[in-house]
């Protein structure tokens, strides 16, 4: 039953988007308000097909039908509900049936959207005043409905997971094969769809920019509705993009939390394109610039999704952790260059933006920071999806694969990190209008002060790597120059208000998310970076081999292995290492590195023993042991992680930020107007 | 061309130099060539240079001590081996038959010494064995 429940309404699901697309292709073409109606109502359809797949795959997951290999290959009898519904997204068909369900709500959504404030709707079926509207919207609906079909029909012909298999017996007498042991842990539950929302997102303002292309809007309007989506999607790719760090940090037991594979790479490039774009959608709304720039800049983020997918789905490059090489690149490659070719044409061809930029002042100025922080952000893009792609491109040149290591990302990426963490702590004192090199130096007095003070005492307190220091000045000039800024107006808003501290506060705050919001996703980038500095400049690393009652020093601790043992627990056999550790100051704790062996799989898989501070993590792996008779030696690894828990912390700040700046203002911003007595009214208007 | 231009032109060519300069510095310490096994018996100029070989653990002769950091094994291409002597800690994906990814450099006797050993076995993110389909317990 669940079969052809699956298979029937992914194909339905394929043929109401194409339908769809056609529907709002005639729309364009023709002004017609009834195919526009029609699109909708396909794509609506599509979207609810779509659903149906993902809740027969949800149902054969949950109900153990392991006729359906994808549900052998990823689920077991014995795992736990909530592994079972991340099992949906372990393997390749899964997750991108998983991308095609987001894409197919966002679509929905934005079809809501359309039709609460649609021109047409409201002049009774008629064009409405706006044809640029009209055909914009038309356009916009029938982008999202090819990307829809085209995911749909990859599942469907590429990577369908509701193929069946004959089962070797009845009952339960069969079992899958359960899910990775690495796979079963709550961040993996998380990081996927987190992920792949934030992909699907960026599809949305990449509709938008081809349907103004098409329309030929010569206003900004448009790059206003991009906004909220591109702040929701790039929220949602960075708090992916961190949960996946912490998993490679608790899960891997290498002892970091990056580094430079292929599949992280993916990830990061349209990371920093969106970063790049929100900063300059901005230009383009107040000063009326940077048009194509930013016209480039959405396309590219939307390709650098969809080669994000490719990578990480088609293993075209060798990484550690690639789905195998599989018929689904070939799609990949053909639907992101028509997607290429046909946004590259309707730029140069159509030339929407005959209308020149405004000419700007670039300079010691907002406009020129602007400027300076997209560059780099292109630069580190260009860098990385060229580093990334080296092993392919090198083939060409040398007749061999070169791969690039993570000295190469370090050496080039990081210093561009560095430059474009001085010009976020520089933000708040950034004006629009002239460039003044003196007024910004005046407005940096204090922070710069500060930085000074801040880099003299830690030099003093014996702090001479040359990158943490400029980290640390770095840093301190940032947050002294925000709550500086913050100071400041609000002295002069209850200097000129007289109104009380308090309410002058919240109303400063609240009468601007977007300055305050940002300013806080750049605190929280700023802790992240220090976590990064602080964790990769001062790790230090050893690996031991001890026998029980032996003990070793490390970074200031005494570790003593005070036994090996073995455990049964669940699904799995634990041999678990019992360590204890005396820190300088006193502090005792006890530690339990362990490998689990899992009966579904041959593998084992260490957990780590982690114990975490705001100052150092100290994390430890069992590495090996030898059995009592042959010596009985244990292999332990230890490392010690300086700051590195400032990277989960501003990973949150970083969220609260970019949820206050997505979020309206919350407080009134006027005391209501007093009732007036009725009488009063009355003589007002005269009656 | 105005003074802005000018201005401009000039800091942008300052960081073009900058960056490729770091570029340059970057490929010369972090580029490692990326070979199969058959490539790299085949052709000696790779054999006194840090290289990363790409080959399955042979099945035979395999000795990993995890408690003394140490696994001794032959890495198989199609038609030619290399012994290879890894130190470190021993990942859990690793065992005979499995596709690793060593990085290293080849010793006076011949012997490939590595200190990074990458698994990846793809079977663990898709595999069709119908076998064990069946409940062993």
């Amino acid at each position: 039953m669940i079969e052809p429940i699956g298979t029937y309404s992914l194909s339905l699901a394929v043929v109401a988007a194409a339908g769809g697309v056609l529907a709002a292709i005639m729309a364009f073409r023709f002004d017609s308000h009834a195919a526009l109606v029609w699109a909708r109502r396909l794509m609506l359809a599509g979207a609810g097909l779509t659903t149906l797949a993902c809740g027969a795959l949800m149902a054969a997951i949950i109900n153990d039908h392991f006729e359906f290999t994808y549900v052998a290959n990823y689920s077991e009898r014995a795992l736990p509900i909530g592994y079972k519904i991340a099992a949906f997204w372990a393997g390749q068909a899964g997750s991108l049936l998983l991308w095609a369900w987001i894409l197919a709500a966002m679509t929905a959504v934005l079809i809501h959207n359309q039709k609460g404030s649609d021109p047409i709707s409201r002049s009774g079926g008629k064009m409405g005043s706006d044809p640029f509207c009209f055909r914009e919207r038309a356009i916009t609906l029938a982008v999202m409905g090819g990307v829809n079909a085209f995911f749909a029909a990859l599942i469907l012909f590429a990577a369908n997971p509701f193929i069946t298999q004959p089962l070797p017996g009845t009952g339960t007498a069969v079992d899958g094969h359960g899910l990775n042991p690495m796979l079963q842990d709550p961040g993996m539950i998380a990081h996927p769809p987190t992920l792949f929302i934030g992909y699907a997102g960026f599809t949305v303002p990449f509709a938008m920019l081809i349907g103004a292309l098409a329309a030929g809007r010569k206003d900004d309007a448009w790059i206003l509705a991009t906004r909220k989506w591109l702040l929701f999607a790039w929220l949602f790719l960075s708090v992916g993009i961190v949960l996946g760090a912490q998993w490679a940090y608790i899960e891997l037991g290498w002892g970091g939390y990056w580094a430079w594979d292929p599949v992280e790479n993916a990830s990061l490039l349209p990371w920093l394109t969106g970063t790049a774009l929100l900063h300059s959608i901005m230009v383009q709304q107040y000063r009326k610039s940077f048009r194509v720039w930013n016209a480039t800049l959405i396309a590219g983020t939307f390709l650098l999704c969809i080669f994000g997918t490719y990578l990480t789905r088609s293993g075209v490059i060798q990484s550690v952790h690639t789905f195998p090489e599989s018929p689904i690149g070939r799609f990949f490659l053909a639907f992101m260059g028509v997607c290429l070719v046909g946004t590259v044409i309707l730029i140069v061809a159509r030339r929407p933006y005959r209308l020149s930029d405004t000419a700007l002042e670039i300079g010691f100025n907002r406009e020129g920071a602007f400027l300076a922080t997209n560059i780099l952000l292109v630069l580190m893009t260009a860098t990385v999806l060229v580093g990334t792609i080296y092993p392919l491109i090198s083939v060409f040149f040398t007749g061999q694969p070169v791969s690039v290591g993570p000295p190469f990302y370090n050496k080039v990426v990081l210093p561009m990190a560095l430059a474009l963490l001085a010009l976020m702590a520089m933000g708040p004192a950034l004006t629009y209008g002239p460039s003044d090199a003196k007024r910004l130096f005046m407005r940096l007095r204090l922070p710069l002060a500060g930085a000074t003070a801040a880099t003299g005492v830690a030099w003093v307190m014996g702090l001479r790597e040359p990158w943490s220091l400029a980290v640390t000045a770095i840093t301190v000039l940032g947050i002294v120059n925000v709550f500086n800024d913050m100071l400041v107006t609000w002295w002069k808003i209850m200097r000129a208000t007289k109104a009380n501290p308090v309410s002058a506060m919240t109303r400063m705050i609240d009468d601007n998310h977007r300055r305050y919001g940002g300013q806080l996703v750049h605190l929280g980038m700023m802790m992240l970076m220090v976590g990064v500095a602080g964790s990769s400049l001062f790790n230090e690393k050893t690996t031991v081999q001890l026998k029980p009652g032996e003990s070793t020093a490390f970074a200031g601790y005494t570790m003593t292995l005070e036994k090996l043992g073995e455990e049964r627990r669940g699904n799995y056999t634990a041999v678990q290492a019992t360590v204890h550790l005396a820190g300088k100051d006193g502090v005792t704790n006890t530690l339990l590195p362990e490998v689990r062996y899992y009966d579904k799989t041959e593998q084992p898989n260490s957990q780590v023993a982690l114990e975490m501070g705001w100052k150092r993590d100290l994390y430890v792996t069992l590495a090996g042991w030898e059995s009592p008779e042959n010596g009985g030696t244990v292999a332990l690894q230890a490392i010690i992680n300086p700051l590195v828990s400032w990277i989960w912390i501003g990973g949150i700040v970083l969220t609260v930020g970019t949820i206050f700046a997505m979020t309206p203002k919350l407080l009134q911003q006027h005391p209501q107007p007093q009732t007036i007595p009725a009488s009063q009214t009355e003589f007002a208007t005269g009656k | 061309m105005n003074h802005m231009k000018v201005k401009l032109l000039i800091a942008g060519l300052l960081v073009g130099v900058a960056l490729t300069y770091l570029a340059y510095a970057g490929v010369q310490k972090g580029w490692v060539y990326y070979l199969q096994v058959d490539q790299f018996t085949q052709d000696t100029q790779y054999h006194s240079q840090r290289v990363r070989l790409c080959g399955k653990v042979g099945t035979e002769n395999v000795v990993a001590q995890p408690a003394q950091l140490t696994a001794t094994f032959s890495l198989m291409g199609d038609s030619s081996q290399v012994p290879v002597v890894y130190r470190g800690v021993i990942p859990d994906l690793f065992k005979p038959g499995c596709e690793v990814v060593v990085e290293g450099q080849l010793d006076e006797q011949g012997v490939f010494q590595s200190n990074v050993l990458m698994t990846k076995c793809a079977s663990k993110y898709s595999g069709d064995h119908i076998e064990r389909l069946e409940n062993k317990s």
